[in-house]
């Protein structure tokens, strides 16, 4: 079998561009799906806490933190099958252990706390959130660690510049850098 | 001088290898996964993996979760070697164009 240097060429640019494509799927592991979820329910809980009632605003919390909970295992679930190796399995258990430990923490540190205000709780949960998406970009991609350390700085910069628009920075801004960055993440996942 | 392999040649065989050689050795993808990454049919899929497995290059394994099928796939050992000869082998004719050129 005999072919000329440029269809060898073509040939291995074909070969490097899939397995670039495979490893960035493999590495980000589906990130971005978490990043797209998470984002929405930011969103639509801070516009929640910005023009309901603080008991109204809760309820919604509760139910889009529930939605969120079981989406995400479900998601965790679905990601698991695409590509199947018994120690990655293994690491998805924990990091899902890891997420259910984070909270519970930050359910204690807020229980010490207390009495809280809706925004300092909302930033309990900012900085707990964050501190586990932080953890995650050292496990999965630094591109994480980048984003939650922008999403604290516009946390805090929010609650203590602009204090009553502090929901609505968080719903925009917060929520909306989380789902555009996920759908970023896909959009060049797709390009490479 | 690494001889080029007319199996793993074909495109889809080829983007389909270069897929699966990226995986460690004890990992397999999922059939419905590797398709959206190809970018190609069922039937079409289907019918290169048979090829490539035919030749011992790559291992299909089907089990049954809760009543549906499941299939995944993975490079074999020969696999990774023949590929790794067939990459080599593209490279030395890219080089040995650039010398002539």
């Amino acid at each position: 079998m005999e072919i000329s240097p440029n269809e060898a060429e073509e040939s291995l640019a074909a070969i490097s561009s899939m397995k670039k494509r495979m490893r960035n799927a493999v590495a980000n592991g589906g990130a971005y799906y978490f990043l797209i979820i998470w984002g929405v329910i930011w969103f639509l809980g801070f516009l929640g806490s910005y023009f309901l009632a603080e008991k109204s605003a809760g309820y919604v919390w509760m139910v889009l933190d529930i939605l969120g909970g079981l989406g995400s295992w479900g998601l965790g679930l679905w990601l698991s099958r695409r590509v199947r190796n018994a120690s990655v399995s293994a690491t998805s258990g924990r990091i899902g252990l890891f997420w259910l430990a984070l909270f519970a923490y930050c359910a204690l540190t807020v229980w010490i706390a207390w009495p809280v205000d809706g925004r300092q709780l909302a930033m309990f949960f900012v900085i707990f959130a964050m501190l586990g998406w932080i953890a995650m970009g050292f496990l999965l991609s630094y591109s994480l660690v980048r984003l939650a350390l922008f999403v604290t700085a516009l946390a805090f910069g929010s609650y203590y510049l602009l204090p009553n628009y502090f929901y609505l920075c968080m719903a925009f801004l917060g929520g909306g850098t989380m789902i555009g960055s996920g759908l970023y993440i896909r959009f060049k996942w797709r390009q490479s | 001088m690494n001889e080029l392999n007319e199996i793993i040649h074909q495109p889809v065989r080829l983007r389909i290898m270069a897929a699966l050689t990226v995986l460690k050795p004890n990992e397999e993808v999922d059939f419905g996964y590797l398709r959206r990454m190809l970018d190609v049919t069922d039937g079409n899929l289907g019918a290169h993996l048979r090829k490539l497995e035919e030749a011992g290059y790559i291992a299909v394994r089907k089990v049954f979760v809760e009543r549906k099928p499941r299939t995944s796939v993975a490079a074999t050992d020969a696999g990774r070697a023949v590929f790794k000869a067939h990459v080599e082998a593209l490279e030395a004719i890219l080089k040995k164009g650039f010398e002539h050129a």
